[in-house]
């Protein structure tokens, strides 16, 4: 019998791993934009809190797996010397204005392809084909010419990675020991894990935290899957955890292509993610086909691809790759796209609330600006 | 059946647009006011369970009608 090539075993895997994923959020309406919705327009952060525990449950594991020597999160994407500060911020608040207009983040837009909505079938090739052109196309001339050039080398810093630990403590010019890096990881994911327990709407919300628990595991299960059982010197596949937006470019072109294409694991957890959230919606009857009836609606929705798009590969990731992923590799870059995200959407939400007060884009944009940059003012 | 002081049809849009519009929409009402909203967005049953328990304004009917939601919205 052939032996199966080790990139079929991880890309199998990370269906199956996905496929559960999927299902899970379709289930427990998991949604980062929800999350940031609930909390900026009714005061209500229980799947603000799954977010945080999925950071958190992410951060224990991976960091887990590192601090033991079984994998080595500095040949990830999050944790190079290449700090690319602008495309962090930048890309992040694209992303986030994206996302809000775009009826949810990459994970959510898979996850309602799956259970029927047409509109985020739009916005996941508008999203695909977006990334691909920052990627390797049109767009990609751009970042390169005006955006990568502004990336901080940390190597000309002296320092040999950005994990926050070695960061903190090279500011400190604190010699960075494997018990400090154990300490870095232990309080950080405590406090986040700590920070979402304490929600009420959290602990007492069975939905909220199988959401919250499962997203954080499938991380570490994608970092298990790339980096134990898919280790190969010979044959060897990238380290990798989940993310959502030059995957879903990927996923386009392997279906393009697919004739000279190779399966890769990211590729296949986008298609378990649609696959596991249309089993569920079929087991549960909820399968419903939904499509657009507003123009301004369509638009919305347009923008908001190409900005999750353009925005997520120059964040290098979205709130599931920067937001879990990244974050459990305990990467500074990570921190600073993911509040970068978490505020461009918030700030969006804000702004389109005062668009209904019949004003015009421009005040209504500095309205919501406003919101954040004097929050002792009482929010309507 | 209480009387009805505002109708909201969000038909077509998805979260967060059905919240924002309601919230804005009740802003508008005086108290024991009702607000009648039409959404087609299976993820706002949710939504609007967990709006009206978090802001007190009660959710006095939450029904389907053919392909839509409707939610009857009492304000506090």
């Amino acid at each position: 019998m052939d032996e199966i090539a080790n990139i079929h075993v991880v890309a199998s895997l990370g269906f199956v791993l996905a496929f559960v994923f999927g299902a899970v959020a379709n289930k427990t309406n998991f949604c980062t934009m929800g999350a940031i919705s609930d909390w900026v327009n009714m005061g209500l952060k229980g799947r603000f809190g799954a977010w945080i525990l999925a950071m958190g449950v992410a951060i224990a594991g991976a960091q887990m797996l590192e601090l033991t020597g079984q994998i080595d999160l500095t040949q990830s994407i999050y944790r190079t010397t290449n700090f690319g500060l602008v495309g962090f911020i930048l890309g992040g608040l694209m992303f986030g204005v994206g996302m809000t207009l775009g009826g949810g983040c990459g994970q959510r837009t898979l996850v309602r392809v799956g259970s029927g909505n047409l509109k985020s079938l739009v916005v996941f090739l508008v999203l695909g084909l977006s990334a691909y052109m920052t990627l390797r196309g049109i767009i990609g001339v751009a970042r390169v010419e005006l955006i990568e050039p502004l990336a901080i080398d940390l190597s000309e810093k002296g320092l040999e990675e950005q994990g926050i630990a070695t960061v903190v403590l090279s500011w400190f010019n604190v010699e960075v020991s494997n018990g400090a890096r154990w300490l870095f990881a232990i309080v950080i994911s405590a406090l986040l894990i700590g920070a979402a327990l304490r929600i009420d709407d959290l602990r007492t919300n069975f939905d909220n935290l199988l959401g919250g628990i499962v997203v954080g595991l499938a991380i570490v299960g994608a970092w298990v899957i790339t980096g134990i059982i898919g280790y190969d010197d010979f044959d060897p596949v990238p380290l990798e955890g989940m993310s959502f937006v030059a995957p879903i470019g990927n996923s386009i072109s392997y279906l393009m292509t697919y004739t000279g294409a190779t399966i890769s694991f990211a590729i296949a957890v986008v298609f378990g993610l649609i696959a596991g959230s249309f089993g569920y919606a079929l087991v549960t009857r909820t399968f419903r086909i939904e499509t657009f009836s507003h123009k301004g609606d369509m638009i919305n929705h347009l923008v908001g691809g190409v900005l999750m798009g353009v925005g997520g590969v120059l964040s290098l990731g979205c709130t599931v790759g920067q937001g879990v992923t990244g974050l459990s590799t305990l990467a500074l870059g990570s921190v600073i796209a993911t509040l970068s995200i978490m505020l461009g959407c918030a700030v969006t939400l804000r702004v389109a609330y005062h668009r209904m007060d019949e004003k015009g884009r421009i005040a209504a944009l500095a309205a919501g600006i406003a919101d954040f940059l004097f929050p002792w003012r009482e929010w309507e | 059946m209480s009387e009805i002081t505002k109708e909201l049809d969000t038909s077509g849009l998805n979260c967060p647009m059905p919240i924002l519009r309601a919230k804005k929409a009740l802003k508008d009402l005086q108290p024991g006011e009702i607000l009648r909203v039409t959404s087609t967005d299976p993820g706002s049953v949710k939504d609007f369970e967990a709006f009206a328990k978090q802001t007190g304004n009660e959710l006095l009917e939450s029904t389907t009608e053919g392909d839509a939601f409707i939610y009857q919205l009492k304000k506090s």
